[in-house]
């Protein structure tokens, strides 16, 4: 446990962060990163931008408290963490990416860090601020998930030792990739149900008959 | 020991007895609350949630044709009445479709004055066939919609004739035009403004002299972009097969004083069922916080008691405020002018207070009378103190005086705690009396945010100002700290984080 958070860790993750090309290159070449670390920075993540939503000033909220729920959306995050990697893994192996999986899950797990930071800064700066300069509070939003999705994005360009276009073509791919398992899911989960029924029906069928 | 004990239970059991003896006291109800309603009242919050509320118009009384007797004789029954009017003198005319006449009843509906069979039309005796729609004009004249003689009678106040409105005559009419009225209403200048069978491009407006000088209010049809994408790909048999885009008719017409024209109709989407034509015929009505005049919000479903409200008659009553009547599930829905839904009530049914087939709203002073026409009867509902208060408050804001209003307000939240209008009318009140950190808590729980967001810039400044020296003083020393800090840094050397690690990515460097 100490190995996958210790200060060295740690501080190469904000390293990372100010210098993504250099960071990324070598967690894939020197073991720099750390999963469990990621992992919890999307858990971070995932939270922040629930406080956000809760938390943030009435003048710049527009939801419904009761509509949150914090286990259901972490539950959420988590998984579309899981499904972006896997089929980000499933893709880059057939188009000669070099990134192992730790690899994926650190370069996006680290992704979401600016983000998180943003959410934070901008749910603390929501409490002093007025309707006319609510376009403060979003600009910071807007800068801060950029900045995130710029990480992502050089994570897997970095990891998997790729150009620029073919990142791009290797995300719309991932995205493609992830609905045909999202798809492949429902369609298990349904025909299970199919079966469960199948076999429950026989089950009354054989109660009311005795 | 022992005797310490026993005085400390004494007093323990002593406290729990007077505890309990007042909240006995305290719970014992001051007026008995519980609805004996056929239907529990309820409104929409900003969220869009249902909320529950007290009733504010309770139905007092139930009336039909069987309860009148005119010259010793029984009137009968109404049979399927279709439409009903107040006079400028109070009466009530109500017109009694299947028996083709018009029954004329006092404000209270509790004798009859007369009932209008036929009219003398030159000479020969005339009656009515169908009459579906009435309205009295200001000159107490009285406007008559023959649907199936196809045309509008025109009586005076003593029952003669005064004139027809009838064949229009137009370029805009295509050949062999069948005028059918079925609603009429006239505004100060007796201007007819008539609601007409099959008739989409909008209201149907007569000179004095009854002569057709176009439509009024036209509705547009809106064609989403998949449903002009599906016709750019049908082919010309197809597009003939499919549906008409055709917008949808008016159902009921109401005119306040200044000579809007608040019409009811029933709209699909169930987001616009009333509109407000000025004199132009150009829609100004005010859609409220939810962007929506169209009565329930909650229409999912796929029964037939889901779908949205059916607006199907109008009535403007005072200081802006105006009721709908939903023929989907019996509910009258009221709006203030800014499209504000006040509260709602009625239902479908057959006890009292809820209609089978409510066709015409109408609205007596404060009370409200709504006309049922599968029954046969109108039903009376007066205002609960409830209903009052937002009445008046609302009343006083139209007017401009919102301070004022505040008094009803607060006791409006006495009532319903959660109510928004109150709440904002209290919040806006302190915004204007410079009680800014009050007026937020009540705009917050208003949910009015534009307010909201005034006051607390408000409140932020006076903190500001009034805490200038202090948070001044804080910055000074912190930035001579600072100062300080690094001169015996450099002087001495200190260092205070050790950097641990390497630096950069690479294992070499």
């Amino acid at each position: 446990m100490r190995k996958f958070f210790s200060g060295e860790k740690w501080s190469y993750m904000f390293y990372t962060i100010s210098h993504p090309m250099d960071g990324y290159y070598w967690i894939r070449h020197a073991e720099r990163g750390s999963v469990p670390l990621a992992v919890l920075m999307v858990v971070l993540f995932s939270v922040c931008f629930t406080a956000n939503r809760l938390l943030a000033s009435f003048v710049v909220n527009d939801i419904n408290p009761r509509a949150v729920d914090i286990l259901y959306e972490l539950a959420g995050v988590l998984a579309f963490y899981l499904l972006l990697c896997v089929s980000n893994w499933c893709i880059t192996c057939l188009m000669n990416g070099e990134g192992r999986m730790k690899d994926i899950t650190v370069a996006v797990g680290y992704g979401t860090v600016p983000i998180t930071l943003v959410l934070i800064l901008s749910t603390v700066i929501s409490q002093f601020i007025a309707d006319d300069e609510q376009a403060f509070y979003t600009l910071l939003l807007v800068v801060g998930i950029a900045y995130g999705v710029i990480m992502i994005l050089i994570g897997i360009m970095q990891v998997h030792n790729y150009t620029l276009g073919k990142t791009l073509i290797t995300l719309f791919l991932t995205f493609v990739a992830l609905l045909i398992i999202v798809f492949l899911i429902l369609l298990l989960t349904n025909l299970l149900g199919m079966v469960y029924n199948f076999f429950r029906s026989i089950y009354t069928e054989i109660i009311f008959r005795t | 020991m022992i005797n310490q004990k026993l005085v400390r239970k004494i007093a323990k059991s002593a406290a729990a007895f007077l505890l309990a003896v007042v909240t006995g006291v305290t719970a014992i109800p001051q007026e008995a609350q519980a609805s004996s309603l056929p239907y529990q009242p309820y409104n929409y919050n900003y969220w869009e949630d249902i909320v529950f509320t007290p009733a504010a118009y309770e139905p007092r009384k139930i009336v039909s044709g069987l309860d009148f007797t005119f010259e010793g004789e029984p009137i009968g029954a109404f049979v399927t009445p279709q439409d009903l009017c107040k006079s400028p003198t109070g009466d009530v005319y109500i017109a009694d479709t299947g028996n083709n006449r018009i029954v004329v009843v006092d404000s209270t509906m509790t004798e009859v004055r007369r009932i209008i069979t036929t009219f003398d039309n030159n000479g020969a005796e005339d009656g009515f066939k169908q009459p579906t729609g009435v309205a009295v004009s200001q000159s107490n004249q009285l406007y008559v919609a023959d649907s199936q003689n196809r045309r509008v009678v025109v009586l005076n106040e003593d029952g003669t004739l005064a004139r027809f409105v009838e064949n229009p005559q137009s370029e805009v009419l295509e050949d062999g035009y069948q005028f059918v009225p079925l609603k009429v209403s006239v505004d100060y200048a007796d201007r007819v403004y008539c609601i007409a069978q099959n008739m989409f491009e909008g209201i149907m407006v007569f000179e004095t002299n009854g002569e057709f000088t176009g439509f009024f209010g036209t509705i547009n049809v809106e064609i989403s972009l998949w449903e002009k994408f599906w016709r750019k790909l049908a082919t010309k048999e197809e597009r003939a097969k499919s549906q008409l885009f055709i917008p949808t008719e008016f159902t009921g017409i109401d005119i306040d004083p200044d000579g809007f024209v608040y019409a009811s109709n029933i709209d699909p989407n169930g987001e616009q069922g009333v509109r407000r034509l000025n004199p132009k015929g150009q829609d100004v009505i005010k859609k409220g916080v939810n962007e929506n005049v169209g009565g329930d919000l909650w229409i999912d479903g796929n029964t037939d008691y889901s779908g949205p409200s059916q607006f199907t008659d109008v009535v403007y009553r005072d200081s802006g405020i105006y009721s709908c009547l939903d023929k989907k599930r019996g509910r009258v829905f009221t709006y203030d002018h800014e499209g504000n839904l006040l509260y709602i009530f009625g239902g479908l049914g057959t006890q009292t207070g809820t209609f089978r087939l409510p066709v015409a709203i109408e609205n007596i002073d404060s009370d409200l009378i709504v006309l049922d026409a599968t029954s046969g009867n109108v039903t009376f509902f007066n205002e609960t103190e409830y209903g009052r208060l937002i009445n008046r408050a609302v009343a006083l804001r139209y007017d401009g005086d919102e301070a004022q209003a505040v008094e009803l307000w607060e006791r409006v939240l006495d009532l319903d705690e959660n109510n928004e209008l109150a709440n904002t009318g209290i919040g806006k009140a302190y915004l204007t009396a410079g009680d800014y950190e009050k007026a937020m808590y009540y705009l917050e729980l208003g949910m009015a945010r534009d307010y909201y967001s005034v006051a607390y810039r408000r409140y932020r400044n006076n903190f500001l100002t009034a805490n200038a020296n202090v948070l001044l003083s804080i910055l000074f020393v912190i930035i001579i700290a600072w100062v300080v800090w690094r001169r015996i840094k450099k002087k001495k050397g200190i260092v205070l984080f050790k950097k641990k690690g390497r630096k950069g990515g690479s294992p070499n460097a």
